[in-house]
């Protein structure tokens, strides 16, 4: 059974004593995580775009995909042990950091609209 | 069990194939360990790409900065794929019921940024003191 609401679970030490009194925290505070990371894709996209428009573009879109994910509502989840949400945001990042690695040996000022 | 934990009183264990569905807030706290790991990745993938591209060449050692810049570049992408690869041991530990593994990537991260932060101050001694 699960734990009652204020009460971890047996054996187990409560991770944070404030999910345990408002369980409805921890999903709040994963969102925010979710949110966090999607400012963290913004953040790299801004900084591209201002050499490279074209491909600092479509990492600022992805921020905003990002940002959707964290909010995807449960049912639409494969279940949370088949989530595919990580493994998308690892490829993302992979990817990101295959085309920052181009563009630092490209330089600055070289993008098609510059 | 709900999305919402502790919003009833179902079973935690939900069987399936691949262990029982564990308490929802332990998934939430390795979702939010995945995400923090993922960001940090991000920022040394910026932090990378800003020393290549914006910092102004080493006097005399034009790769310098390149030097510091492409480790950077790489260790955000391995930190990222290191963290999905601990995020789902520990999301198979939770649904058995196991201990947590150890994560490595403190570890791995604090050599690798104190390698490159040796190798950048050795870079600012050698542009300093004019060795091409």
């Amino acid at each position: 059974m699960s734990p009652p609401a204020g009460k971890a679970p047996a054996g187990r030490e409560p991770a944070d004593d404030m999910e345990y009194a408002d369980p409805g925290l921890a999903r709040e505070r994963t969102e925010l995580a979710w949110t966090r990371t999607a400012v963290s894709f913004a953040a790299l996209g801004a900084a591209i775009l201002k050499y490279r428009p074209l491909i600092g573009l479509p990492v600022l879109v992805l921020s905003a995909v990002v940002w959707r994910l964290g909010r995807l509502p449960v049912p639409a989840r494969a279940g949370r042990t088949r989530d595919r949400r990580p493994l998308l945001i690892t490829m993302t990042t992979v990817g990101v950091s295959l085309v920052a690695l181009a563009l630092s040996f490209l330089g600055p000022g070289i993008g098609p609209l510059r | 069990m709900t999305d919402h934990p502790g919003g009833d009183d179902s079973p935690v264990t939900s069987e399936s194939g691949d262990g029982t569905e564990p308490d929802a807030r332990y998934t939430f706290a390795n979702e939010r360990t995945f995400l923090a790991w993922s960001r940090t990745s991000l920022a040394l993938v910026v932090g990378g790409l800003a020393i290549a591209q914006l910092l102004p060449p080493f006097p005399g050692i034009p790769w310098g900065r390149h030097l510091i810049g492409t480790p950077l570049i790489l260790l955000g992408c391995a930190v990222s794929v290191i963290s999905y690869l601990e995020w789902k041991a520990s999301q198979r530990a939770l649904r058995h019921g196991q201990p947590l593994p150890r994560s490595r990537l403190p570890q791995i991260l604090a050599i690798a940024i104190a390698v490159i932060g040796l190798i950048a101050a050795a870079l600012a001694l050698l542009s300093a003191v004019g060795v091409p």
